[in-house]
């Protein structure tokens, strides 16, 4: 009776003692980042360009081209996992082709970022002659965002109720009106959510970018342009180690732009939540 | 509600549109004789970017790119045609030597071997070194020093500076295949520094107070030694062209060349201008 | 609350499952069409067609993978013999010997070290979460679970770089580059995936086998022990294999790490290369065969990396119809 409780309360302690852990290294792990690089943080780190043998200055050139690839791959990305989802949720029958798609997917979805990053190079900067570019490292992001979005885009065109769908097709709309008008916008929240989410995901990309968009510190205009993304930066300033101060706030930045990614999705969410009762 | 599944399409289809317009707007071709593609060495990377920047301003609407990944990936960009100067720490391979490339060395530098502050060792011997990054000495105290083991840090293949130390002190033998390898020149710094029993070799440019670079042979490593020969493990940081250099190319090697870089440059960044050297 | 996960695989059953039910649908409006106009029907029909399409764009890019990186590393396998190249245990590229034994080794035991060190963690806090947390203190820990898994790997390897690494080294007597390092960051890493999908998996069990256990008077733990871990086994062993395929995959942070030399490691504090690391490393410069045999490195881990998926998915199956 008594080694009941007693094993009870053990194993209770070392659930909270897991739990409190994993709290406690994110803890640290944002605490530790926030203190060595918030002195770096300034207006003048984010809108000017590295300078000198130390890479002072700040690191806008990186900040545009993480925006500049991001929001490419996020154009790239959101037509084609939108319909996709379109098609398994709404057209798909189960059989063979559904379950290739769902294993092509949860393929793409694992493959490590440096096989993607090979796979860009090869087809995108060399095969397809777009050289290190922002398109060929959109492109090849885009591919390992297609997963999560399609994933999440098909859980929220599910969760729309069926009564909504039988209203409009008792209307006499076709089944494309019906998701055009109805589905999609009543799940539009959650698509959003998903779309933000695969987007902080890519953010947070190296080995990827390296190999599609290069290196060089570059203020890309053109999708044509190289470039070298924040992570990249971190990269190579914390192997190189020539300017760790800058490293740090290169580091919170990118920390913050993920973790604003984060809020904005968790509050997308509870609006929408709320808004439907 | 009815609407806005369209209007988000609509934006969609706007951004699409623009992004299609940027493409279509701006051509790859146009841009050779003011774009130059400097990529290489991790070491003379600094430089490089510094000198660029100046260049670039020097010259508005020219555009100089700079990135370092390694000499030998330098070495192979400039002669395949996909960089115009290719940048490195280490002379050419006897295997490159056919390849049509014009050496412009540009500085001479030193190979510093670091060791923690706290290692009461001083100095060694070239043989001391050899037989220590080949595997053969593996403890402090075969050197003089406390009885530890020693932490053996290497530099990747990709490195130049990995290459010249292999010629300049290991003649060619192979490194001890237990080493650490670490890819950059900052990750062997912040190894040696952190451990008592590491050592490591980079450039003596990169060598902070967090650090200790040892006498070899009994010379100290500094600009001055390495400019009159003195100290045994130096080398020369090489600009790489295809052919002798022209157009762009050529005037920004020479501005790299010219006293203003030489001297403020590329002595700030710990290196030894070309026109320093005794010989 | 679905829509947060980030890595969301297990899911894909329980949508096949879901799919099924909704399947009247499917089946309803086509024909209707024709009654209306043969115009729309078409209209309708190729709209179809183009959303079929952009689902196979996820087949279409798994395809081009094995076009792109398995063509560009074939050469090496025609060369070398691919069983030579996968048992070699000398890779000197520069010397012509290609055997990719030792990194895929090494590439399993730091992926084991984090599946030892994560697991644990990952499976406390996803029991934590589902059966003993109150929803304030749920409110804290589950989006600390979700932030972790957006720092990106860089940063990982960083701090184990900067942070961990010297107070390991000063413990071990070592350079602090080796198995443990890295199977201690790794485990960080895989722990959101880990506990994500287990918790999905363990909250998604009926109430009623739980109100069943406490009625028979088992306490909190021996019901978790007993009977919810063992209901949610498939959910879990689901969530394991998709943190190995992370761990095996990962490569920033272990190239920074991991002391990559190419050896088998005889202690945990000695450095080791594994497969992920050696492409990072050697890309930036080679050529030839040696960049050849990167591609083909790439190719065998595309192809672990897809057998998880597969073993996952047939997991799921057996699963699925047990019940």
């Amino acid at each position: 009776m008594d080694t009941k409780r007693v094993t009870n309360a053990l194993a209770l302690g070392f659930l909270w003692v897991a739990a409190g852990s994993t709290v406690l290294i994110l803890g640290t792990l944002i605490g530790y980042v926030f203190i060595k690089g918030v002195g770096s943080l300034s207006l003048s780190f984010i809108f000017t360009a590295p300078q000198g043998v130390k890479a002072e200055g700040g690191i806008w050139p990186t900040i545009v081209a993480t925006v500049y690839v991001t929001t490419l791959a996020m154009l790239i990305v959101t037509p084609v996992a939108v319909l996709a989802a379109v098609y398994l949720a709404e057209y798909a029958v189960q059989g063979r082709a559904v379950r290739l798609i769902r294993f092509a997917a949860d393929t793409l979805a694992s493959v490590p970022s440096i096989v993607m990053g090979l796979f860009g190079f090869a087809l995108f900067v060399e095969a397809m002659h777009f050289g290190f570019s922002m398109l060929s490292a959109a492109l090849a992001l885009s591919f390992l965002m297609l997963p999560i979005v399609m994933r999440t885009t098909e859980e929220a065109i599910r969760a729309v109720p069926k009564y909504i769908r039988w209203g409009s097709y008792g209307l006499g709309a076709t089944k494309w009106q019906t998701v055009r008008r109805t589905v999609l916008p009543a799940a539009m929240p959650r698509i959003i959510t998903g779309i933000i989410l695969a987007t902080g995901r890519a953010v947070g990309e190296t080995a990827v970018v390296i190999y599609t968009m290069g290196t060089s510190i570059n203020l890309p205009l053109s999708p044509l342009d190289t470039g070298r993304s924040m992570t990249t930066h971190l990269y190579i300033l914390a192997t190189e180690g020539i300017n760790l101060p800058t490293a740090y706030g290169t580091a919170l930045l990118l920390m913050i732009m993920i973790l604003s990614f984060n809020l904005i999705a968790r509050y997308i969410v509870r609006r929408n939540r709320r808004m439907q009762g | 509600m009815r609407d806005r599944g369209s209007v988000f399409r609509r934006l969609l289809a706007a951004l699409a549109a623009l992004a299609v317009l940027a493409t279509a707007g701006c051509s790859r071709g146009d841009a050779s004789a003011t774009r130059l593609a400097v990529t290489g060495s991790t070491t003379i990377l600094p430089i490089a970017e510094v000198s660029a920047e100046m260049f670039q301003k020097a010259h508005p609407g020219t555009r100089v790119l700079v990135s370092g990944v390694g000499s030998s990936a330098g070495i192979e960009s400039v002669s395949q045609g996909s960089a115009d100067i290719g940048t490195s720490s280490r002379d050419l391979k006897p295997a490159e030597a056919g390849l049509g490339l014009v050496d412009t060395p540009i500085a001479y530098d030193a190979i510093a071997v670091i060791v923690n502050p706290g290692n009461p060792v001083r100095g060694l011997t070239t043989e001391q070194i050899r037989d220590i990054f080949e595997g053969r000495i593996t403890n402090w105290k075969q050197v003089g020093g406390l009885d530890m083991p020693m932490g053996l840090v290497n530099r990747d293949e990709a490195s130049g500076t990995r290459e010249a130390f292999s010629n300049l002190v290991l003649k060619g033998k192979p490194f001890d295949p237990q080493a650490a390898v670490l890819p950059g020149t900052g990750q062997v710094r912040s190894v040696v520094a952190g451990t008592r029993s590491a050592i490591g070799y980079i450039s003596y440019g990169f060598v902070t107070s967090e650090v200790r670079a040892l006498a070899v042979d009994g010379v100290e490593p500094s600009p001055a030694t390495t400019a009159d020969g003195k100290y045994p493990i130096g080398r020369v940081l090489h600009f790489l062209t295809k052919g002798a250099p022209t157009g762009l190319a050529k005037e920004y090697i020479d501005f790299v060349l010219s006293p203003a870089i030489q001297t403020k440059v590329i002595a700030d960044a710990g290196f030894i201008g070309i026109a320093g050297k005794a010989r | 609350m679905s829509a947060e996960r980030k890595t969301p695989q297990a899911a894909g059953d329980t949508q096949d499952r879901a799919a099924a039910a909704s399947e009247p649908d499917a089946a309803r409006d086509p024909g209707d069409l024709r009654l209306i106009s043969r115009a729309t029907y078409l209209k309708e029909k190729a709209l179809q067609n183009l959303f079929l399409a952009c689902a196979f764009v996820a087949v279409a890019g798994v395809l081009l993978i094995f076009l792109f990186v398995g063509l560009r590393g074939w050469p090496i396998f025609a060369k070398v013999g691919l069983w030579r190249f996968l048992t070699g245990t000398r890779w000197l590229p520069s010397q012509g010997f290609f055997g990719v034994a030792t990194m895929i080794a090494n590439s399993f035991l730091v992926m084991l070290g984090a599946l030892v060190f994560g697991t644990p963690l990952a499976l406390g806090t996803a029991v934590f979460l589902s059966e003993v947390a109150s929803p304030r203190v749920r409110a804290v820990v589950r989006p600390a679970v979700e932030l972790l898994a957006g720092i990106p790997s860089v940063i990982y390897g960083f701090f184990g770089l900067i942070v961990l690494r010297p107070f390991i080294a000063a413990w071990s007597n070592s350079l602090g580059l080796g198995l443990l390092t890295v199977s201690l960051v790794l485990a960080v890493m895989i722990v959101p995936t880990i506990a994500a999908i287990s918790e999905d998996a363990m909250r998604s069990l009926s109430p009623g086998i739980r109100e069943a256990s406490y009625a028979m008077g088992a306490t909190t733990w021996q019901t978790i022990w007993r009977v919810l871990l063992p209901a949610a086994k498939i959910g879990i062993i689901d969530a394991v294999i998709l943190g190995m395929g992370r761990a095996i995959g990962e490569t920033m942070a272990v190239v920074m790490v991991a002391g990559n030399a190419p050896v088998v490691p005889h202690s945990l504090f000695q450095p080791l290369l594994t497969v992920t690391a050696a492409i990072v490393m050697d890309m930036s410069y080679a050529s030839g065969d040696h960049r050849t045999a990167l591609f083909g490195l790439a190719i065998i881990l595309f192809v672990i990396s897809m057998s998880f998926v597969a073993a996952l998915r047939l997991l799921s199956r057996i699963g699925g119809g047990e019940e």
